[in-house]
């Protein structure tokens, strides 16, 4: 029973990180309808430039992790201003393309640093004793990991439920002609909407850097794995992210957990999410939570 | 019909019928014909070496692979990110066979014509198969759905036993009327044979194009709602589409298997899905042409980059990180910039070079 509880505290602590991925992503498909595919390259860059600047040049994690957040914050932005800003109106296959190319560059970008071909791993500023309960443990790390990821799901609800910019980007994202008419700048919604979502992701970075360690690799599939997570929580729905990414988490560990190992399988945790995909997609095209959008011709 | 049969100035069509010919002039024709001729003949006076061969070999597969994936996602607008997933089933249902009754097998040597058209069957089912969320799912969601297939696809051939854990399985060598072909002859005689393919499939494709089952997919692509209610059936079309895409992709999986005498699923994986994507889209979405320049352009590009960084990190000590850099900046700068300032492609300068000739000394 204990090698259950096990499972679903390790897989809370995957599905937060996920929830956290999976934020960033929905925020710029919600405002601007873009699939932002080199998400996952912006997780790496947040993370190496927190390690960047915690190491290398000695600022404690307190103040680095903040910054990196800071730094992505304008990364994000700028490259929608340089690529995406002109793509506005062009078919979805353009844009998606554009953010595949966008990654390739980001891929080359990384791999012009050390980052690219080694890995580093944080240095332990938490106690590296695992809290244990009743058979159950988790590391100081997991946790503080997965309760930083909370308090900044709380911070954006708040931000979008309360402050003034957030409610204009809600507006841009329910109908960008009446959000124009009363006096929002839409291009600067959009910005806005990629610059929060550069910002998660330095956050997510930051927390899978500090549990799993530096490596290009793992970090960059990140980007790739929240595609199941959005699509199962709807890819409108930050509700529906949080969700997704928590039964996605709990998914692939029990996976992992129960069914590695016999008959012959393993690295099912990989592979679960997208056939979950494709059962939800078949039952429920838009998710859990997504708006069902209305055609007409 | 117009006066001048070699040049045309200008439209002249009185029919619907004369809109829908494959060549509008002689000269068109001629020139095609021509064209055609050169790729059969020019082997035998420039001999370039087994190495280029390969290189142009890997072009001319990657342009059936690529004309399926401009079926799908130029033509239907059904986004598709697992297509080298359907190359891979090709590939592998070769590979299979190989597995099962030994790599020499008569049928795999001798009736390679045959295993080449059963390959392109299994990729039109599984085309078929994956297509079928396309009768409820749209746009993103179907996009995702694809890229669910190309993660499937890879996990099942890197963890089953049966296909050897996604190391390579052998494929033996082919034989033709004059008997086994060698190893010297290996890369010509696979030019040969995918050349008759591409002719075969190319004007299988344009034709298909010009009726109702072809202008099917565009009307769908346009808008589907619309032609629902022109009495198409989007749903099926949608399927359809994807069947078709899948058996091209088939059709060059087991080129690929039949070439490289071999299979393995590094071959087959998400990167080089998106790379075929970066061929259609370079080469100009929905546009036949495209087909052909794009696969050109991508891997020309690929093969330059691959000399420079290698002159790089042999040249420069401190740039070895910049040689693994170069391919994955100088691919992305392609996509972004073909995107940016000419989205519909090299066919679309191909296009403008045509028509400044053709109304040459007139501006229009």
């Amino acid at each position: 029973m204990s090698y259950f509880f096990q499972l679903v505290v390790s897989g809370i602590v995957v599905g937060s990180i996920y929830a956290l991925s999976a934020l960033g992503f929905v925020l710029i498909y919600k405002s601007s309808r873009v699939l932002n595919i080199a998400h996952g390259q912006f997780i790496a860059s947040g993370a190496f430039i927190t390690y960047a600047l915690t190491v290398w040049a000695n600022i404690p994690i307190y103040i680095s992790f903040p910054a990196s957040m800071l730094a992505t914050f304008f990364l994000a932005m700028s490259v929608e201003r340089v690529f995406l800003r002109r793509l506005i109106g062009e078919p979805i296959i353009s844009v998606i393309m554009v953010t595949i190319g966008l990654m390739s560059i980001l891929d080359g970008l990384i791999y012009l640093t050390p980052f690219g071909a080694e890995n580093f791993s944080f240095p332990p500023f938490l106690p590296t004793t695992p809290i244990g309960f009743a058979g159950v443990s988790i590391s100081w790390t997991q946790l503080v990991g997965v309760v930083t990821t909370f308090s900044l799901i709380a911070c954006f609800t708040w931000f979008f439920k309360k402050s003034t910019v957030g409610i204009s980007m809600r507006a841009v994202s329910d109908d960008q002609l009446a959000a124009m008419s009363i006096g929002i700048s839409v291009p600067r919604v959009f910005g806005l909407a990629w610059a929060m979502a550069g910002l998660s992701a330095a956050a997510a970075g930051g927390v899978i850097g500090n549990i799993t360690g530096l490596n290009f690799d793992t970090l960059h599939a990140f980007g790739i794995v929240v595609f199941p997570v959005v699509i199962l929580g709807g890819l409108d729905s930050i509700l529906g992210a949080v969700v997704a990414g928590i039964i996605m988490g709990l998914i692939q560990q029990f996976a992992s957990g129960y069914l590695d190992g016999h008959w012959g399988l393993s690295g099912t945790g990989e592979v679960m999410p997208y056939i979950v995909l494709l059962v939800i997609l078949l039952f429920k095209p838009h998710g859990l939570f997504g708006i069902h959008e209305i055609e007409r011709v | 019909m117009s006066a001048n049969r070699w040049l045309a100035t200008g439209n002249y069509f009185t029919s619907y019928r004369e809109e829908q010919r494959i060549f509008f002039t002689s000269l068109d024709r001629t020139a095609m014909a021509l064209f055609i001729l050169g790729l059969f003949l020019w082997p035998f006076f420039i001999d370039v070496g087994n190495k280029y061969m390969l290189v142009i070999d890997n072009i001319l597969i990657a342009v059936i692979a690529v004309m399926g994936l401009n079926l799908v996602t130029g033509f239907a607008g059904l986004i598709s990110i697992g297509h080298a997933a359907f190359v891979g089933v090709g590939a592998y249902t070769i590979a299979s066979f190989a597995r099962v009754f030994g790599e020499n097998h008569f049928l795999l040597s001798h009736a390679w014509p045959v295993m080449i058209l059963a390959a392109g069957a299994m990729g039109a089912f599984f085309g078929a198969i994956v297509g079928l969320p396309a009768l409820r799912l749209k746009h993103l969601y179907l996009a995702i759905a694809t890229l669910s297939f190309q993660m499937i696809f890879e996990w099942t051939m890197k963890f089953m036993d049966f296909f050897n854990q996604g190391q390579t399985i052998a494929v033996g060598r082919v034989f033709w009327l004059t008997g086994e072909v060698s190893r010297s002859a290996h890369y010509i005689f696979w030019y040969y044979a995918i050349l008759v393919l591409i002719v075969l499939v190319g004007f299988a494709v344009r034709n298909l194009l010009r009726t109702r089952y072809g202008r099917c997919l565009i009307a769908v692509r346009d808008n589907d709602r619309a032609a629902d209610a022109m009495g198409m059936h989007p749903g099926l079309t949608k399927v359809y589409a994807f069947a078709l895409a899948g058996f091209l992709a088939g059709v060059a999986g087991a080129l690929h298997a039949y070439l490289y005498r071999g299979v393995g699923v590094e071959s087959f994986t998400l990167h080089h899905s998106i790379n075929y994507l970066a061929m259609a889209i370079v080469g100009g979405l929905g546009t036949l042409p495209g087909s052909f320049m794009g696969p050109l352009a991508i891997k020309m590009l690929d093969m330059q980059v691959e000399q420079l960084s290698e002159w790089a990190s042999s040249h420069l000590a401190f740039a070895a990180n910049l040689a693994t850099a170069l391919k994955p900046l100088s691919f992305g700068l392609v996509i972004v910039l073909f995107l940016m300032f000419e989205p519909r492609g090299i066919a679309n300068w191909w296009r403008i070079a045509r028509s400044y000739v053709k109304l040459w000394p007139f501006r229009y």
